[in-house]
């Protein structure tokens, strides 16, 4: 929307500001009005620089403007009254600025200015204090902050280059004057016309001089933003590589390039536009220089930076976007086999090429072998290069797509393996990592690049019996390397973290059968592979995991067996969560031990490759239960039975009764049929049209009583873990840990649940319930208790706690070691937050919830009630609780110890805040908010107020506070501490303070602030405006009224000029001499005396021993003084060598100015005389 | 208030970026603000207190986006700061405060100057043969950290480096002392501790390095400075001396990074300042000032791989909890 559109929109009080900014500017709000879009849409900034030749063309253009609308206007009443209005503003504009155009723009430019001002008050003021003011936005999004930052990169560009089309018009029109004029000789250098254009001459050079620097500034400014930006772009790339990396392994997530192309080819366009920039620039130079031009020292450093940042990102921008794969690979990239065909594909981010230029593209395999012995070598059969066809497919981008490769052996090149090599032996071939480079000739606007960049490392193998292991060596690489180009990893592999290793093996499963691993699963293959319960330090090597095993087989032969028996026969089964999986015989005994005879459950055999089975409980009338195991299934069976077939009709076959199936309940207490009804098959053997004069057969399973029950090898020994198996506990209470859900539950009972290791745990207890979560490493809790539930929640080390308490349930929240609570209790609810070190509570309280939080040392509270709740917090030492009241609520903020307390009361909020011992409270009220600020002893308040909010400060003995406030909010302060209020840029009177006995009042308005301090006996009043200088008041014996300042605000005044009594001259506005001060001289002299002597520190000869001395001797004079400590240690340590020359080498040296003989020319007393090389003028 | 450019009037960048750091300071304003003004025109033009003030003033009318510091460049080059040269803002940053403090004269001012600059630190010379020791009390305005050790191994963050930089070193062989117990040149133990660290604390990275004595070129690489400093956390207990009432003071947080891009012998000098007032960083680029975030100060750590790139080489920190 328009400027002049948005202040005519703002609310009754900023309005009023806008009729008193107008109300005594020489542009009348009629001639604003009539032309808001023309003037709007002009640079005034621009135009009121000294000698612009913008401002006449400007107010030209106005004059005309106005005219016109004048002719336009009807005859009506209302068009009467204005066109009588903007004639006069006509008559009146001309008589005043005729002369002074430059003044004119300079008004204008100074209310835009305003309006800008009061437009931004008027807006946050109209959010209604939602936003803490002082506080920064919240931190959105990298990928929000990268589009704007694109955006503002984009806003600066267009910018630098309209003020650079502005320095062409200065020098276009400097150029010509200076042919016109400028004739040196003898004859005319008396001609007083003469030596003033000559004048005007030198001025306009300045002007151009200043324009120039003024370019510079912003390309500096611009290049930095955008390696901001950069950085930021190349963290995001990152994240793509790390997840591109982790979705080969079979990870979810998305690898799409889409945005990441889009920015880089902004940001990539942008530079090359800035260096376009950077060569009209240097152009310039060449029609017109002078002594220290700036553009002959600073561009080309410009100019390198520019190049290196272009460069940077180019060459970061050739990413492969797919990895070597062959086409039926599946889930399973990066693992090729000699003869069978394979793609790969890399693209340039940077989507900028030339259309005329073709830019090559080449493979290599290999192309810097590592030095390990009996690596094998191997040539790609197919074509190697590529043309990347510009305009193929503008959407698509810059892709160089390989397809169709096929990889041979190089005959002779393991002829050296296996001869009696001394040392270490040659790597597996699953082991052995090659690697693809692809390069790139790149050629844009005369920039050349050669681009590269490298796949991840696969495994090359030539039987397909070898891509189980293969594929073992890429998970392992890719969980744990951080170098995409260690081709030597498996020389030395390193171990892996179980965490890290757990949730690759998860991955696994969710893309063989879209489950991943449960918590349960998860710990067994721990016990299996670890032999006891994972720390999260555990690791494993690399040799235990894929190469040694107890039964002739590794644990990741194992493994994946299960995984292609799943993916070929259990899918459905497996994504139900209807087998338990990894069950050791111990834990499965123990599961099922208090279960009805018939309660089965369905696990993978640990004795065999690839094998599922069935154990079922049966109780007995006298002792212990038993417990039956059926012989393993595994593929080859399952291939001509499905697995829910044979435990439907499964039969046991009895000795002297008829046989029946002994599966009648799924763990915990499922009917079979219920679990298993709809995976079961209709189809019989043999047509059943064709077969009606046959009677039905089945195939089933069988088993005969043994007297001893077939028995799997226990791998594991594992000690009792009870927590694991509550998984239904006493009472009512329901728990869901990961991976079973059940349903929750009702009524009074008590739910406690611990997850471990990545499980997320969700806890919902009904109406009386209590639900008492424990978050360890790195789970996260989520609690929710409903009418009249406690929720206690203690995320340990790395754990996230949600806790969501509904009418009128109390939730607890206790985070541990860098644990994050979030607590948001409902209606009625109460929460009590207690963060120790160094934890995060967050807590919203609802509607007439009462938060209650405890910081203690570093941790970080976060409160916010909302209406009309009460929120009490406590921080410890070092605590930093911070709250946010909105309306109507009352948050008395109570800080201990060294905390800092920050207190935001949105619209109509009431903030009490008491700060004790050394904390410091910073209390920003918003709109009509109220805030009550008590510092005690030795607490330091600040205190800021923002329109029209009424603070009131207290300090207590010792403390101070300080308050700011902007229009129009009250500050009043009592009681003994030090109230220093700062009002800032407000046209009212904004701050009155009246310190009560022996107060110390400090007032400091911003620039256009206006004052009225009342202080009280006793009272010490400090009154330093901004402009308006300092007045010190003597102590005890204050004079009342002298202390008001009045300005006038003074945005379109020049200069501001006191009005009332208490006003300094102007050159000594700033500076009043303290009363009783002595003569002047005589304090320089008593000075002069007490100047300290050099400092002394005869030992630092010894202590940085540096190549000599680098300062010069004059420098060494100017120090005379700070001690000669800093001198000497300046000149003794290398350190303190100057960093940069001190004479500049594109400073052009004497020989190289041919400067014409016009000394008296440029010899005027202006500060930066200038000199025309005349040279390059003809 | 915005904050207000300084138009560049040959490189002079580095002088505003150091007058940008003094000027959004407040603590250095209030004591700015109450100096004497010097009777006769004459010395008025010459009395760099004053002159850093009026520009102060020009500033803060804040009818501009920039002004041009144009009467105090000339004042410092009477003070034989020269024009259109390319100072070093260490050094220069030196130079300034040295001015300020001899031209300043009320004996409260510069008392407070120094207590907002000067850094206390003990020397410590013990010899290792006897029990001979000499302490010596000084003061520093800058402390000038290494960012490579003694075998030239990058350090890897700004508290390494502070560490490196009180590291006890020991004098041996050419660099032996002579002890005055022992009667002849022994070995010495040399130490620092800090004594009482400023408010206002100055840290001066060494970012460049001689090649065959002759050339110096920078150092590029990367080391991360932290947004709050606790020294206590990164000193040992032998490198202080100071009870914990004092220690208690050590805690800081960044305030100004002068940052420098460029090689050593043609560079470009601009400063990121976190404004106390509006509680914002501000990046100032001579004329150009634009609001700018922590990300943008990070971006000045250092990058191995680019040269040219921005820089930081004076940190300044300030107190958290001022006494």
């Amino acid at each position: 929307m328009a400027q002049w559109q948005e202040v005519q929109n703002l609310a009754n009080t900023y309005l009023e500001q806008v009729h008193q900014l107008y109300a005594r500017s020489a542009l009348p709000m009629a001639v604003r009005q009539c032309l808001a879009a023309w003037i709007e849409g002009q640079n005034w900034r621009q135009a009121a620089e000294p000698l612009s030749s913008h401002a006449p063309m400007l107010f030209h253009s106005l004059l005309v403007l106005l005219g016109e609308s004048l002719g336009s206007l009807g005859s009506g009443y209302e068009d009467f009254m204005l066109k009588h209005n903007l004639r006069k503003a006509h008559r009146d504009l001309q008589a005043e600025f005729g002369k002074k155009p430059e003044r004119f723009a300079n008004l204008v430019a100074n209310l835009l200015q305003e309006e800008r001002r009061i437009l931004r008050l008027g807006q946050a003021g109209g959010q209604g204090g939602s936003v803490p003011p002082p506080s920064p936005a919240p931190e959105s999004s990298r990928e929000q902050q990268i589009q704007r930052r694109l955006a503002e990169f984009q806003t600066a560009l267009q910018e630098a280059k309209r003020a650079f089309r502005h320095l062409e018009d200065l020098q276009d029109a400097f150029d010509f004057c200076y042919k016109v004029h400028y004739q040196p000789g003898q004859e005319r250098n008396r001609d007083p016309e003469y030596i003033q254009e000559l004048q005007t001459l030198q001025a306009k050079l300045q002007n151009l001089d200043r324009q120039r620097r003024g370019v510079l500034a912003q390309m500096q400014q611009l290049l930095g933003r955008s390696e901001t930006l950069q950085e930021l772009l190349q963290q995001e790339l990152g994240d793509w590589r790390l997840r591109q990396q982790h979705v080969c392994l079979g990870a979810p997530g998305d690898t799409n390039l889409r945005h990441l192309e889009t920015w880089f080819t902004e940001l990539g366009q942008g530079l090359f536009q800035l260096r376009q920039l950077l060569r009209e620039l240097n152009d310039l130079r060449q029609k017109v220089t002078y002594e220290r031009d700036p553009l002959v020292a600073e561009t080309p450093l410009l100019e390198q930076r520019l190049q290196e940042q272009l460069t940077h990102l180019l060459k970061s921008a050739f990413v492969v976007e797919q990895q070597p794969s062959t086409p039926n690979a599946g889930r399973r990239p990066l693992v090729l086999r000699t003869g069978s065909k394979f793609s790969a594909r890399a693209r340039l981010l940077v989507r900028l090429h030339d259309r005329n230029h073709r830019m090559e593209a080449k493979i290599h395999i290999d192309r810097d072998p590592p030095n390990i012995k009996g690596f094998r070598r191997f040539n790609i059969l197919t074509s190697s290069s590529k043309t990347l066809l510009a305009g193929d497919s503008p959407q698509e981008g810059l892709i160089c797509d390989f397809q169709y490769l096929t990889l041979k052996e190089q005959k002779d090149s393991r002829a050296g393996k296996g001869k009696g090599a001394s040392g270490e032996g040659p790597l597996v071939v699953t082991e052995e990592l090659h690697l693809i480079t692809f390069t790139l000739a790149y050629a844009y606007c005369g920039l050349e690049l050669e681009l590269e960049t490298t796949t991840l490392p696969f495994v090359i193998i030539s039987n397909n019996n070898q891509l189980s292991s293969a594929w073992a060596s890429i998970l392992w690489f890719n969980m744990l390397s951080s170098d995409p180009k260690a081709q030597q990893f498996f020389s030395s592999p390193p171990a892996a973290p179980w965490p890290r290793l757990a949730e690759v093996l998860s991955w696994q499963f969710q893309s063989a059968a879209e489950r991943g691993l449960s918590r349960e699963n998860l710990l067994m293959l721990a016990r299996k592979l670890l032999g006891s319960k994972p720390s999260p330090d555990s690791t494993v090597p690399w040799p235990k995991f894929s190469k040694d095993g107890a039964a002739g087989f590794s644990f990741w032969a194992w493994l994946d067996g299960i995984l292609s028996l799943l993916q070929e026969h259990l899918k459905q089964l497996w994504k139900d969560g209807l087998i338990l999986g990894f069950v050791s015989r111990k834990q499965e005994e123990k599961l099922l031990k208090s279960k009805m005879t018939g309660t089965f459950l369905l696990r993978f055999s640990e004795s065999v490759l690839g094998g599922v089975t069935f154990t079922w409980v049966e109780h007995h009338e006298r002792g212990s239960p038993s417990f039956h195991a059926v012989e393993p299934y595994k593929a080859s069976e399952l291939v001509s039975l499905a697995l829910p077939d044979i435990i439907h009709n499964y039969q046991m076959m009895m000795e002297e009764n008829p046989p029946e199936n002994p599966l009648k309940f799924l763990y915990p207490n499922i009917p079979r049929d219920e679990a298993f009804g709809r995976y079961y098959s209709e189809k019989q053997e043999g047509n059943l049209d064709e077969s009606k004069k046959y009677l039905n057969r089945r195939l089933i399973r069988v088993s005969s009583r043994q007297p001893k029950w077939q028995t799997e090898e226990e791998l594991v020994v594992a000690t009792e873990n009870l927590e694991m198996l509550q998984l239904q506990p006493e009472g009512q209470g329901t728990q869901q840990p990961g991976g079973l859900p059940l349903p929750p539950s009702q009524g009074s009972g008590t739910a406690q649940v611990t997850p471990g290791n990545l499980g997320t745990p969700q806890v919902t207890p009904g109406n009386l319930g209590t639900a008492q979560v424990v978050a360890t490493i790195p789970g996260t809790a989520q609690v929710t208790p409903g009418n009249l539930g406690t929720a206690q929640v203690t995320p340990g080390n790395l754990g996230t706690a949600q806790v969501v308490a509904t009418v009128p349930g109390t939730a607890q929240v206790t985070p541990g070691n860098l644990g994050t609570a979030q607590v948001t209790p409902g209606n009625l609810g109460t929460a009590q937050v207690v963060a120790t070190v160094p934890g995060t509570a967050q807590v919203t309280p609802g509607n007439l919830g009462t938060p209650q939080g405890v910081t203690t040392s570093r941790g970080t509270l976060q409160v916010m009630a909302t209406s009309p709740g009460t929120l009490q917090v406590t921080p410890g030492s070092l605590g930093t609780p911070q709250g946010v009241a909105v309306s109507p609520g009352t948050p008395p903020v109570v800080a201990t110890g060294p905390g800092v307390p920050q207190v935001t009361p949105g619209n109509l909020g009431t903030a009490q805040v008491v700060a004790t011992g050394p904390g410091v409270p910073h209390v920003t009220p918003g709109n009509l908010g109220t805030a009550q600020v008590v510092a005690s002893r030795m607490g330091m308040t600040q205190v800021m107020a923002t329109s029209p909010g009424t603070l009131q400060v207290t300090p207590g003995s010792l403390g101070t506070p300080q308050g700011m406030a902007t229009s129009p909010g009250t500050l009043q302060p009592r009681g003994l501490g030090t109230l220093q209020p700062q009002p800032q840029q407000v046209p009212q009177v904004v701050a009155s303070g009246v310190p009560d006995i022996q107060g110390t009042l400090q007032v400091a308005p911003g620039a256009v602030g206006s004052l009225q301090v009342l202080p009280g006996g006793l009272g010490v009043l400090q009154v330093a405006s901004g402009d308006l200088g300092t007045l010190l008041g003597q102590q005890g014996t204050v004079a009342v009224d002298t202390g008001m300042l009045q300005a006038a605000p003074g945005a379109v005044e020049p200069q501001q000029v006191p009005e009332e009594q208490g006003t300094l001259p102007p050159e000594l506005r700033d500076l009043e001499l303290l009363p009783g001060s002595q003569d002047m001289q005589e304090l320089l002299q008593a000075l002069e005396g007490l100047e300290p002597g050099p400092g002394t520190l005869g030992t630092l000869e010894g202590l940085e021993p540096g190549p000599g001395t680098l300062g010069t001797l004059e420098e060494a004079e100017l120090m005379p003084d700070m001690g000669e400590t800093f001198e000497e240690r300046f000149q003794l340590s290398p350190a303190s060598a100057a960093l940069l020359d001190h004479h500049d080498p594109f400073l052009p040296q004497p020989e190289d100015c041919a400067l014409p003989a016009v000394p008296s020319l440029f010899s005027s007393s202006d500060f930066l005389p200038l000199h025309i090389d005349a040279s390059d003028f003809q | 208030a915005e904050a207000i450019g300084l138009y560049n009037l040959g490189q002079s960048c580095c002088l505003n970026s150091l007058l940008q750091v003094f000027f959004m300071n407040i603590r250095f304003t209030r004591i700015l603000r109450r100096i004497t003004v010097p009777p006769s025109p004459g010395q008025r033009r010459s009395n760099v207190p004053y002159q850093m003030l009026l520009l102060l003033e020009k500033m803060q009318c804040g009818k501009c986006k920039a002004v041009g510091p144009t009467d105090l460049a000339c004042c410092l080059s009477e003070h034989r700061v020269k024009l259109f040269v390319q100072h070093d803002a260490a050094q220069l940053f030196l130079t300034l405060w040295n001015l300020l403090k001899k031209q300043m004269k009320n004996p409260e001012l510069v008392a407070e100057l120094s207590d907002l600059y000067t850094i206390c630190i003990q020397e410590h010379l013990a010899c290792q043969k006897c029990s001979f020791e000499i302490k010596s009390n000084s003061t520093m305005l800058t402390l000038p950290l290494p960012v490579l050790d003694a075998s030239s191994h990058r350090l890897k963050t700004l508290e390494d480096s502070l560490q490196y930089f009180f590291h006890p070193e020991e004098l041996t062989g050419q660099n032996m002392c002579f002890c005055q117990q022992c009667g002849r040149k022994t070995t010495f133990l040399q130490s620092m501790k800090l004594v009482h660290p400023p408010q206002t604390l100055t840290l001066h990275l060494k970012r460049f390095c001689f090649e065959q004595s002759f050339r110096t070129h920078k150092l590029s690489h990367s080391l991360p400075f932290p947004q709050e400093l606790d020294l206590r956390e990164v000193l040992t207990e032998d490198q202080c001396l100071a009870n914990d009432s004092e220690k208690a003071t050590w805690q800081y947080e960044l305030f100004a990074v002068v940052a420098h891009s460029g090689s050593t012998s043609c560079g470009h000098y601009c400063a990121y300042i976190w404004s106390l007032t509006e509680c914002k960083w501000y990046c100032f680029n001579d004329s150009e000032v634009c609001q700018v975030s922590w990300d943008d100060v990070k971006c000045t750590y250092g990058h191995s791989n680019l040269y040219w790139r921005e820089t930081a080489y004076l940190l300044f920190y300030m107190k958290k909890h001022p006494q």
